[in-house]
Parts: C-alpha cells; structure tokens; sequence
C-alpha cells in the first residue's frame, strides 16, 4: 500500500499540475489562455493561420510546465555563457586561459535541450528566414518591377516606417514606464517592414528576448493589412489621384529576368554585406524560377522545404513566448509601435506616391506607393481595391506589385543595415 | 569596411570615437537597466539621429542604384524590341491588313448570376481587359459580369451529346 501511495505521490509531484502551482505558475495559464486566443484567430479568423497556428501551438507547448520541450535558459549568456580557450605561452609551457565571451555554449544546448530547442538552433543560426526567402523567391515575379524601376523607389520610402518607427521606440524610452535598449528598438522597429522572416531574422540576433512578441505582433498586423491600409490611403490621396489609370507595363524579357536576381544579389551584397544571406536566397530562389532550368528544385522549394521551415519557424518562435518575456508592458509598447510602424510605413509609401504623381504629370496612382510595405501579395491586392473602388474599370494590381516585390528587397537591406549597425 | 566602421568613423568626426561601440557596451546593473543607461549618455540622441537617417539614405541609394541599372537595362531591351517590331512591319507591309470592328461591351447573352462579390475573377477578367485595350488602343468598361447559367450544357458535353445522337 505505501509502495502504491508513494508512487501516486511522485506521480502527482511530476505532473505539470503541481507546476501551475509553483511560484509563478499563473504565469503560465495566463499564457496557455493567450495561446487560445490565437488559435481563435489562426482558425477562425484566418490572420496568417500557417504561420500563427504553429506559433499558438509552440507557445502553449513551452508554458505547459514540466515538459521540457524549450529551456529559455539555455539561450541566455548570462545563464549559458560560452568559455573560449585562450591559449598563452610561457616559460614552462603553453597555459590554456578560459575567457568568458558574449557568446552562447551551444555544446551545453545539444546537451541539454529539448525538441524545441534542438528546432530553435534554426532560428538562432538565422537558417529559417533566408530557406523562407528562397521559396518567396522562387513564387516571386520580379516582372511588374523590372518593367518599372521606378518602383523600387515607393519600395524605399515604405521602409521609412522602420527607422521611424526606431525613432519613436527611442522616444517612447522618456516616458519612463519602460525603455528599450538600442537593439530592442531596432528589432520592434522592423515589425514595419511588414515581412515576417525578416523581422524573426533581425530580432534572433538583436533581441531575442523580445522574439515571441514581436512575431505573433508581425504577423497580427500582416493579417490586418487590408484594415489598417485602406483609411491611411484614403486620408492622404485625393477622389482625381485614386482614379488615375496606368499604362500597361511593358513585356519583360526572359534574359531581364534571369539577370535581375544576380545583379540585385551582387550589388545589395557589396553594400550591406549582413542583408546577404535574405537577399542572397530570395535571389537564388527566384533565379532558380526564372532560369527555367530547375523545376525540381523551384517544385521543392516553393512547396516542401517551404512548409517544413514554416513549421520549425512557427513552432520555436512560438516557443520563444514564454511568460516571463511576454507578460510585460514591453509587449503593449511592441503592439502600440508595430501597429505605428505599419501606419507610418504605408503613408511614407503613399506620400512619395503623391510626389511621384506630380512629378509625373498624374500618371502615377499615388495609391501603389502603399504596397512597398512588403506584405506579398496582400498589400498590392489592397491597391487594386482601393483603387477600384475610386474608379471601377481601374487596375493596379501589377503597377502595385512593382512596389511590392521591391519592398521584400527594401526591408531585407533595411534588417542588413540595422544588423550592421547594432549587431 | 561595413556599415558600422562607416558609422563609427562618421560620429567620430563629429563627437567622441565609437560612440555606438560604447553605447552597446553598458552592462545592466540593480540600479540602472542597460537601456538606462543608454539613455542617460549625452550621445544617445545624435546616434538615435544617425542611425534613423543613415539607415533611410543607406536604403534609398541601394534601391536607387538598382533603379539606374534596370532603367538602363529597360532601355536596351526596348531599343531591341523596336528594331525587331520594325523588321517584322517591314516585311508585312505589302500584305492586306483585315481590320475587324471592336467590341463595346463585354457581355455574355448566356450569362445570368451576378458574381461581383468575387474581387479575385474581376481582377483578373480586368487586367485581361486592361491588356487587350492596351493593344487594341481603344478603351473598354465592364458594365456587368454574371455567370453563366449551369443549365446550359458546355461545348465538350454539346460535342459529347452530338457524338452519341448522331444518326448511323
């Protein structure tokens, strides 16, 4: 009897009840409740359920106690620095010194970690985000961009959402509720690039403390794109702009495309050497696309490898939210300062539209200039829209899509230019 | 040499050398967050400034080199485009031209069911419309798409009915 009465004693100490109870352990319910509310709007919302069913579901694996499954504090170098041998020589011999570095001991990780954290290596070696890239690339049509270079200027201004948006995080520090280091800001910031792998890129290496938040943020506000874009638009442009209609775009020849993605590679490349690895896979991606001579691996990469990276991304990231880091007020500032990158980035967009329609004589939709945020293909599709319903025979979808294919470039030189600043 | 060296040899001409270095270097402490701490150094809003701004200019000439390279680029294939459009006029000009007269509205007699909840198929029935005014050089406007009535049968099964009722 005592033998069954202790082994029912250990099985209830073991249970990730008793978790709930420990110092702390509300915590964790209220963060399995979060979860649920983002199932809800993966499911039955439909807000980017790929990517936001898996990071749900990541994030109610890691708070579920006990399981083991992800160790924040293996991703730590306070709680796991990495020792670097420094060997000196001296008289008798050569003396090996252990210095302590800034660094993670990734050994300690293998070791130690769980399913999740074995997944988390992806995101932490910055492997998942360019794989995503290279099949965006490999589904990408650069067309409507290369027909109009003109393009990749409201790519640009649509970026200005981010550094404002770093500008305001900075800002937001005097009001001495919170404040965000030089590299929390950076990282909140990205968010108005409207580009998920992107802002999971840039977050792994500056912050990744802040990494569930600004994910799940990313991604909510990449789903609302269609409401958060259509009143900025509105506000800014006029009933004789929005109903400009564009010439068609001219034919572009195969040889333009197959050259575009090394050109792009080459020259991103040489200037900000960190956007290498996002612009260099997207690039391959699309070469691999538009070459014509790979349709095996443009097969593998637009369909299978891309959905296993969703996965593994969705899930660790996920995983990343655990309570400690989510349940902050830095959260309700990264929800506040996403949703103003997204604002201020699509008006940036369409304002240097507006100055692109004088320029031009009124040949240009000042309405395209919203779609370099570079949510694929949901803010072009908002463009065509919006201008539609201006000017019913009215279509901008491919002139909105030059923006947009070029804001995936500018957000991606923008995370490089960010990384090689404060990284 | 990066962006960071460039950055650093910027703010050194204008204030102390490797103001972002140092910037990063702080260490949290039980007073003061790192964060604080940044804050607190009289350089923090000069570098806050410079980052915001390099980072746009940085941006805006990448794109903008790219911009140049795909104009010029644009501008050669157009140019081929051209002479190849003039060879081939050149050799149609002793041919007849058949012109045939163009269609004002497009309207299908068969259709009936009012679709325009469906922005995917007008966007694309648009841009088909858009592409060939284009060529055409005449406008079009779609004053209404419907459906077609699913009673009707479609050419494959008229083809297939006339096939099995033919007489012997």
């Amino acid at each position: 009897m005592e033998i069954f009465v202790d082994t029912l004693n250990g099985l209830v100490q073991g249970s990730g009840f008793m978790g709930f109870i420990a110092d702390g352990g509300w915590q964790n319910i209220i963060m399995i409740l979060i979860s649920f509310v983002l199932f809800y709007l993966a499911i039955v919302k439909q807000y980017e359920p790929l990517l936001m069913l898996p990071i749900a579901f990541g994030m109610l694996l890691t708070n579920l106690p006990m399981t083991g499954l992800y160790h924040p504090e293996l991703w730590d170098p306070a709680t796991n620095p990495y020792f670097a041998p420094e060997f000196i020589e001296q008289a008798n011999g050569v003396v090996v010194n252990y210095v302590k570095e800034a660094s993670l001991d990734y050994g300690k990780v293998l070791h130690e970690g769980g399913l999740l954290d074995m997944l988390y290596l992806g995101v932490k070696l910055q492997i998942y985000p360019p794989l995503i890239f290279l099949g965006i690339g490999s589904m990408t049509d650069f067309g409507p961009l290369i027909a109009n270079p003109k393009s990749f200027l409201l790519g640009a201004a649509a970026q200005g959402g981010i550094f404002f948006t770093f500008l305001g995080a900075c800002l937001l520090n005097l009001t001495g509720i919170d404040s965000f280091t030089l590299k929390e800001a950076a990282s909140i910031a990205i968010i108005g690039g409207a580009d998920g792998p992107t802002a999971i890129f840039l977050t792994s290496k500056l912050a990744p403390q802040l990494l569930g938040s600004i994910a799940v943020a990313a991604y909510s506000y990449m789903a609302l794109v269609p409401v958060i874009q259509p009143p900025i638009m509105k506000l800014l442009t006029t009933e004789k702009e929005r109903s400009v209609k564009m010439g068609q775009l001219r034919q572009v020849s195969r040889i333009e495309k197959v050259v575009f993605p090394i050109a792009v590679t080459v020259i991103v490349a040489l200037i900000v050497p960190d956007a290498a690895s996002l612009v260099g896979m997207l690039m391959l991606g699309n070469l691999m696309k538009e070459s014509g001579v790979c349709d095996r691996l443009v097969k593998t990469a637009q369909n299978e490898l891309m959905n296993i990276i969703t996965i593994f991304l969705g899930t660790t990231v996920g995983a990343t939210a655990v309570a400690q880091n989510f349940l902050s007020v830095k959260t309700l500032f990264i929800i506040v300062l996403g949703l103003t990158a997204f604002c201020v980035g699509t008006a940036c967009g369409v304002l240097l539209g507006k100055l692109m329609y004088v320029i031009s004589g009124g040949k240009i939709n000042p309405l395209i200039g919203s779609a370099g945020v570079s949510a694929v293909p949901m803010a072009a599709r908002v463009s065509q829209k919006v201008g539609q319903q201006t000017n019913p025979s009215n279509f901008l979808l491919m002139h909105a899509m030059g923006p947009n294919v070029a804001g995936v470039i500018g957000s991606a030189v923008a995370a490089g230019v960010l990384l090689s600043v404060l990284g | 040499m990066n962006l960071h060296s460039i950055l650093s040899t910027v703010s050194a001409e204008a204030e102390a050398p490797g103001v972002i270095d140092r910037l990063q270097s702080y260490v949290g402490n039980a007073d003061q967050t790192i964060a604080q701490q940044q804050l607190a150094d009289p350089d923090y809003w000069s570098s806050v400034g410079i980052i915001t701004i390099t980072g746009l200019l940085v941006v805006f000439l990448i794109l903008g080199i790219l911009i140049f390279i795909f104009w010029g680029m644009g501008q050669f294939f157009k140019s081929m485009d051209k002479r190849k459009a003039q060879k081939a006029e050149a050799a149609k000009a002793a041919e007849a031209v058949k012109t045939v007269a163009p269609v004002a509205v497009v309207e299908d007699a068969a259709e009936e069911d009012v679709v325009a909840d469906d922005d995917e198929i007008i966007a694309v029935i648009s841009a088909a419309i858009a592409a060939y005014s284009e060529a055409d050089g005449k406008q079009y406007e779609i004053r209404s798409i419907r459906r077609k009535d699913s009673r009707t049968r479609s050419a494959w099964s008229l083809a297939g009915i006339g096939e099995n009722t033919r007489p012997f």
